[in-house]
């Protein structure tokens, strides 16, 4: 008797979280029924979008150019000496070309913006609710949804991809370059290579994987600050969340894409 | 039990709008009727009634909590009531769409409690964004900068245009934010606790300001306050907010005569 | 309002530019596969696909010149694949190459390889089936291989039991390798060979001087002259003994290719290991030798003496003399 209390006591609470959890992705997608819907709607707010395509887009080109190169040089320096040790270190432009362009350039990418992005989002968000900044745009005629929401979602799907593509093409230089330095492979000759062995199977998902990947972030982080609890500490709490739910939700996604490209393209 | 306080309290009640409307042949801009809001088992709103007439100050007074924010969000369409009847003039709020919502609100003014000014935004941008989607009431505008001016003008600080509003302190943000309501020349300005957080002499200011925006337009105000001073200076009517319910109403100086022991709370040092 | 164009503006190259970046991208990878260029098609029929895949590089002499666009399975032993080819390879590939499934390096990705035939023929035309060979692939290689070394391996246990028996004098070559006194006879005589050989050289042109001094110049031999038996006698002699060291020369020659065989251990060794009758042969014929050359040495002397010759190698020696003296 005295064992069985706790133990009920413990299977309601992680029902609890489970049903919490389930709420969560149940308000997750009427918030993004909402966006489609609000997204084809007039007026368009298309200076908005603009000035948040700038921030997010040219704004985190610096940080994901940097992680990106480093990720390329690292990739190269760590799997060089298991490629020499089987004597196909004149794949490793392939390798590296794409693992990078398939998986490691576009989550790498995300989870970066995941971080500034989202977790950004959804400060800002969350410090407009509390401060009732949203409640006064309502209240002036101008829906906040579509002001707020609809552009910063439409941005991050925009802007992402885009990013992605430097992230790549970044990584593959800062791969390039340790490939000249210590195995005397052209730079003409790497990206030869490179894209001798990239096919559109390899392209073609991960740009279509990429905008999802950015409306993952920009919808998570618009959702966590739109529905921002009262206080500072909700502000805190939006964008932490933000961060871990969009971060998860790009590794589900990604694994969905890989799982849905696979079909498709028999590889 | 409610209703039994209500018939022991000198001036009160549902039906008393009514004579009152017939006596100065005034015109209602707000009704709320009956109207209910709660939180779960929190009940904030219960059965609340309140009348604001065209050109008077109408101060709502009731403790942290009471539901007075709540009250003034249901009016502007910002929260919808559980149930019960509002009407912003002439129209229930519960009935209309998006656009018509967005043509009575640009005649609403509403004074956020904390300014609520946009941190991303200067000033003139700020007192701008009420117009983006109001062109129409102020008909074609080519140039902003003479109304910009003019709003800021009326509380004081036409130099903090191109300021951001972090560089603003305490007080001006307040009339930043007054000037933001302003700029759409409402006709009912909402006041949610329009001193809150300011040290007297500014809270003295933005008052004196009120009045003078009351006079230079003949707005309709609807003010919400637990700032006994500053609801002895602009009130002309008080409506006291207890336990979801307008539990009493009238001028300062009758509500702060009361022994009703709820109302005297109210008034006490 | 400045700042915003500006910042519109940066949008506006970083969107482009990165549209740009995917674009050419999309353009490399599919240049490759010959998306871009005009090209045609032709096919060629295989037993094993041996992993080939769609996509997969043509090569003609080792140049990219297309790629794999279609796998069909015909029948059970029959494997038609379809091959996207550049255009303008139109005129260099003929009807009679030949296509064969390789792969680009050990372990990189399987490939076609077209290979110009032999001799004279048509162009190429769009639809042409091109002869195929199923040439060994990379795991066909490796069995060969495995069996190649099982071999090997046979092969080294083998030597290892006759070097074994070799190291411990059985056999005859054993024997012969063993016998340090044989050997260095053996040593001696071939370099006997080869002096006697030179010597013989040397006195046949001597010879072959003298005979033309006795035909036209040197009055002295007058008398000789008319002597035709004398003659004939002396031209049998030098023809004999020209007969003889050019034999003894070429089996010096034999028996130096022999010995340098042994020395290294090479080629016939496993002949010889067996052959013991060859070994017989070599001693008989080492005797012979011998004894030729004792003989010719005899021959020699014996010239030397001769009445004829005598003047001369006395001349010989003195002008060695005057030689020596100066």
């Amino acid at each position: 008797m005295a064992e069985s209390i706790p133990s009920v006591f413990e299977i309601s609470k992680i029902l609890g979280r489970l049903k919490q959890f389930f709420i969560q992705i149940g308000e997750l997608s009427f918030f993004a029924r909402r966006f489609f819907k609000e997204l084809f709607s007039v007026p368009f707010e298309f200076k908005e979008l603009l000035r948040q395509c700038y921030q997010m887009g040219n704004r985190s080109l610096m940080l994901v150019g940097m992680t990106g190169f480093i990720i390329g040089l690292v990739l190269t320096l760590q799997s060089r000496p298991t490629m020499i040790q089987f004597g196909a270190v004149s794949m490793m432009p392939n390798m590296v070309g794409i693992s990078i362009v398939r998986e490691i350039g576009p989550v790498i990418t995300a989870l970066i913006c995941a971080g500034r992005i989202a977790s950004g989002i959804g400060a800002e968000l969350g410090s407009m609710r509390v401060t009732e900044q949203i409640d006064a745009m309502e209240v002036s005629g101008t829906n906040p949804f579509k002001y707020l929401v609809v552009t910063r979602i439409l941005a991050t799907t925009l802007m992402i991809p885009i990013l992605i593509v430097f992230g790549d093409l970044i990584a593959l230089l800062g791969s390039a370059l340790v490939e000249n330095l210590k195995g005397q492979v052209s730079f003409q000759l790497y990206f030869n290579t490179v894209f001798d062995a990239l096919s559109f199977g390899d392209l073609i998902p991960a740009t279509i994987k990429s905008f999802f990947f950015g409306f993952v972030i920009g919808l998570v982080g618009c959702f966590k600050g739109y529905y921002c609890k009262k206080g500072t500490v909700g502000v805190g709490i939006s964008a932490n969340t933000a961060v871990v739910m969009a971060s998860l939700l790009l590794f589900i996604v990604d694994f969905i894409a890989v799982f849905v490209s696979d079909i498709f393209y028999e590889l | 039990m409610n209703y039994d306080m209500n018939k022991d309290t000198p001036k009160i009640k549902t039906n008393e709008h009514q004579k009152s409307k017939d006596n100065f042949e005034q015109k209602a801009v707000i009704r709320l009727n009956n109207v209910t809001k709660s939180f779960g088992e929190n009940h904030v709103l219960n059965g609340f009634n309140l009348v604001l007439y065209e050109g008077e100050n109408l101060v709502v007074m009731g403790k942290s909590g009471s539901g007075k924010s709540v009250m003034i969000k249901c009016l502007v369409g910002l929260m919808a009531p559980d149930s019960g009847y509002i009407e912003v003039m002439g129209k229930e709020i519960s009935t209309l769409d998006r656009q018509t919502l967005d043509e009575l609100r640009s005649d609403i003014g509403f004074l956020f409690q904390g300014s609520a000014l946009y941190d991303s935004m200067t000033v003139r941008e700020n007192l701008e964004f009420p117009m983006r989607r109001h062109r129409d009431k102020l008909g074609i505008v080519k140039d902003t900068t003479p109304l910009v001016l003019e709003a800021l003008e009326n509380v004081g600080l036409a130099h903090t245009m191109n300021l951001m509003p972090d560089e603003l302190s305490g007080g001006m943000k307040r009339r930043v934010a007054l000037a933001r309501t302003l700029i759409l020349k409402p006709k009912i300005i909402l006041y949610d606790e329009p001193t809150s957080g300011l040290d007297p002499i500014t809270a003295k200011e933005i008052i004196e300001l009120m009045r003078s925006i009351q006079k230079k337009y003949g707005t309709s105000s609807l003010i919400i306050t637990h700032d006994v001073d500053c609801a002895r200076v602009i009130s002309e009517r008080m409506v006291l907010l207890v336990d979801g319910i307008n539990y009493a109403e009238g001028t300062y100086s009758e509500l702060s005569a009361s022994t009703d022991p709820k109302v005297e709370a109210f008034f006490k040092k | 309002m400045a700042n915003t164009k500006l910042e519109n503006l940066r949008l506006g190259i970083f969107v482009v530019l990165g549209t740009i970046l995917l674009l050419i991208a999309a353009y490399l990878i599919g240049n490759r596969q010959n998306m871009f260029s005009k090209t045609f098609e032709i096919t060629a029929v295989f037993k094993n696909a041996t992993g080939l895949q769609n996509g997969n590089n043509v090569r003609f002499s080792g140049i990219n010149v297309g790629t794999v666009n279609g796998i069909e399975m015909i029948n059970d032993t029959t494997i038609q694949v379809r091959m996207v080819i550049q255009d303008n390879m139109r005129n260099h590939i003929k009807k009679n190459a030949i296509a064969s499934i390789g792969t680009n390096g050990l372990v990189g990705s399987m490939l076609i390889n077209i290979i110009p035939g032999e001799g004279i023929s048509s162009k190429i035309s769009p639809g042409d089936q091109l002869l195929s060979s199923n040439k060994i692939g990379t795991q066909d290689m490796m069995s060969t291989l495995s069996i190649t070394n099982e071999n090997a391996a046979l092969l080294t246990a083998d030597l290892l039991k006759i070097s074994k028996t070799l190291t411990n004098g059985q056999g005859t070559l054993g024997r012969l390798l063993n016998d340090t006194i044989m050997a260095n006879d053996l040593h001696k005589t071939i370099i006997n060979l080869k002096n006697t050989s030179y010597k013989a050289n040397a006195t046949i042109t001597n010879l072959n001087d003298i005979v033309g001094q006795f035909n036209f110049k040197e009055s002295t031999a007058d008398v000789l002259l008319n002597d035709t038996l004398s003659g004939r006698r002396i031209k049998n002699v030098i023809q004999n003994l020209e007969t003889t060291s050019s034999e003894i020369d070429q089996m010096s020659k034999n028996l130096n290719l022999i010995i340098a065989e042994i020395n290294d251990g090479q080629g016939a060794i496993s002949y010889l290991a067996k052959d013991s009758l060859f070994v017989n042969q070599l001693e008989r014929s080492m005797q012979n030798i011998e004894q030729g050359t004792e003989r010719f040495n005899e021959n020699m002397e014996a010239l030397k003496h001769n009445f004829l010759t005598r003047g001369y190698f006395r001349k010989l020696e003195k002008q060695e003399k005057k030689l020596n003296k100066l």
